[in-house]
């Protein structure tokens, strides 16, 4: 970069004398970062505002809160089996599997928090535009988006389990040997993931179609519990016990239960794995449809 | 401004077309646009901002070429973005970020390194005359503030283009004339080449040094202003007084005249424009009136518009 340098003093002058230096404008030719540079600050940016990072305390309640939620189960199983005698830790009611029912709630309060702000903030200050305008396009300025949404989400969707395995093992109540142990790292990492992409690709479609975030928020959680309310009423009622594959809250919880071997009591945990996993990528393709058909149609440049 | 021949155009159009639906915006839009500053000058509904959008490659053209720097936008989009800086027409703008973090947020965008970007967004803001105001959020300003946040943010990064899309919306004529006289100083002094969309001919004419006028989607005029404005030619005498006399000895010699105020406007096509000044200054001198001004006649812009709308 050529940078303009302080002229030397004049002769005679006093040089520690204060000047004012009119550096005029300054030309940039050194690094530039590209596409990769750009989805990395997108990413980067949308984290820090989902969590509420440099802005006022009121922003940082909300995932804070959420946050303590989907925590203080986890933290209470693992004080419980630290201080518990080794004979009542079996009777202990919980296991990997069941965690997200007790932090169901939290996740989607957080994630109808934290999608909006990320993506109906940009389209309602014009930001979208000025991305746009810069060497990203849409597909990968979605791609950084729904990763910071991921990230963010990460941190109550695997966050408390991880703190479970490394609880339980630390107090000598964890898989037996390093391959139960592998073995349970990676059912947590894909039972977050699947937690993560269901609700990441759910939140953003519902979010794409208003540009203001309360109804975003609200139509995020009217989704999730009314699609769960009327096929649970449905199927009660004597329609197919498939139509719970259209359960938007129970289905991803179910396929839970499924990568860790166990089974739902309630009806959906009679359905087999096949079908469900199938209805769930479907459901996954349906909402980035939504997604994708939503932000090409976008006029960004007005 | 050197001749455009010798001159790699930043911007070159072959017959360009671009619709909505069923709906045309662009029609046959063909020109090259010369380094300095160039006026996108046209009503709204032009098809201005559609233009802008082509040349950031955020649309494909539905038929003809498009260069910018010599690389099709709409299949180097990045590229092309990469050197172009943008500041669109809406003032609406994230109210609880910094000026500061915003700039230097774009600049990242635009591919500078944290550091760099930090930097420069600092350098841009002063150069716009918001140094001391860049750490206020961007939601406390005013609208003659915010522009030049946006104008800052587009030079941050150092383009080689800037794309500015009716940059003087919502201000008044102080802030106006401050915000024409920065656009003309990047343009000339920071080396910036700069197409500034408008619907303003005045703040064109005040600051642009070529033109290109759209009218229902078509170029109706292009090229450089002085050229654009020499298309009406003639003589105009600005006089102290004996208006009516001077013009009534013009049109006993056969000259068209038309009277403004204490101006005389003599038309006259190039050729005979040496024979109209010889006929002026006998008329001024049998009239033995005292002469203010005497210069050249150059169509205003607003003349150019409204004959190339005609």
């Amino acid at each position: 970069m050529s940078t303009a340098g302080p002229p030397p003093p004049p002769a005679g002058s006093d040089p520690g004398a204060a000047r004012i230096i009119d550096q005029g404008y300054r030309r940039y030719d050194g690094e530039r970062r590209g596409i990769g540079g750009a989805v990395r600050a997108v990413h980067k940016a949308a984290v820090q505002r989902a969590l509420g990072l440099k802005r006022s305390a009121r922003f940082k309640v909300v995932p804070l809160a959420t946050a303590v939620l989907s925590f203080l189960p986890a933290i209470v199983f693992v004080g419980a089996a630290a201080l518990l005698p080794e004979e009542f830790r079996d009777e202990l009611p919980f296991g990997y599997a069941d965690y997200y029912g007790y932090i169901t709630a939290a996740i989607v309060l957080f994630v109808s928090f934290v999608t909006p702000e990320i993506l109906c903030t940009d389209r309602r200050t014009g930001m979208l535009g000025l991305y746009l305008a810069g060497p990203i396009d849409r597909l990968r300025y979605l791609l950084a988006k729904a990763a910071a949404v991921g990230t963010v989400l990460a941190t109550v969707t695997l966050g408390p389990t991880l703190l479970l395995l490394i609880g339980f093992t630390l107090a000598d109540n964890g898989p037996d040997g390093v391959g139960g142990t592998l073995g349970t790292l990676a059912r947590i990492v894909g039972a977050a993931a699947v937690v993560n992409v269901w609700y990441t690709t759910l939140s953003m479609a519902v979010s794409s179609l208003t540009d203001r975030r309360a109804f975003a928020s609200a139509g995020i959680i009217l989704t999730v519990l009314v699609s769960s309310a009327v096929v649970n009423a449905l199927v009660e009622n004597g329609l197919s016990s498939n139509l719970l594959l259209l359960d938007l809250f129970g289905l991803p919880f179910e396929l839970v239960r499924r990568i860790y071997g166990e089974q739902g009591g309630d009806t959906i945990g009679e359905l087999s794995t096949a079908p469900m996993a199938v209805a769930a990528v479907a459901l996954v393709a349906l909402f980035v449809g939504v997604l994708a058909v939503r932000y090409r149609r976008l006029e960004v440049t007005k | 401004m050197q001749p455009q021949a010798m001159v790699e155009p930043v911007i070159a159009a072959r017959a360009v077309a671009k619709g909505y639906g069923a709906a045309p915006v662009l029609r046959d839009v063909s020109v090259d646009v010369p380094p300095g500053i160039t006026g996108l000058l046209g009503a709204n509904g032009s098809g201005k901002t559609t233009l802008i959008g082509l040349l950031l490659g955020l649309h494909r053209v539905d038929a003809g070429s498009l260069s910018v720097f010599g690389m099709d936008p709409g299949h180097r989009g990045a590229e092309v973005r990469a050197r172009i800086g943008y500041a669109p027409e809406h003032h609406r703008l994230p109210p609880d970020i910094q000026a500061l973090d915003l700039v230097r947020h774009l600049a990242e965008i635009h591919g500078l390194p944290p550091r760099e970007a930090m930097s420069r967004a600092s350098d841009a803001l002063w150069q716009c005359g918001l140094g001391e105001e860049r750490l206020r959020p961007v939601g406390t300003m005013s609208t003659g503030q915010r522009q030049r946040v946006k104008l800052a943010a587009a030079i941050a990064h150092d383009p080689r283009l800037l794309l500015l899309d009716e940059p003087t919306d919502g201000l008044d004529p102080p802030q106006r004339d401050a915000m024409l006289a920065l656009i003309r100083r990047i343009g000339h002094d920071f080396g910036i080449d700069v197409v500034l969309s408008s619907h303003l001919l005045d703040e064109v004419e005040r600051t642009c040094d070529n033109v290109m006028i759209l009218a229902d989607g078509r170029i109706i005029a292009a090229g450089p202003l002085a050229e654009l404005r020499r298309g009406a030619s003639g003589v105009v005498v600005e006089l102290e007084h004996g208006v009516e006399a001077v013009a009534a000895s013009l049109r006993e010699a056969g000259w068209t005249v038309r009277i403004e105020g204490l101006r005389v406007d003599v038309a006259a096509d190039p050729a005979h424009e040496a024979a109209a000044f010889d006929a002026v200054r006998d008329a001024v001198a049998r009239c033995a009136v005292p002469v203010r001004r005497l210069h050249p006649r150059r169509a205003s812009l607003e003349e150019v518009f409204l004959g190339a709308t005609a």
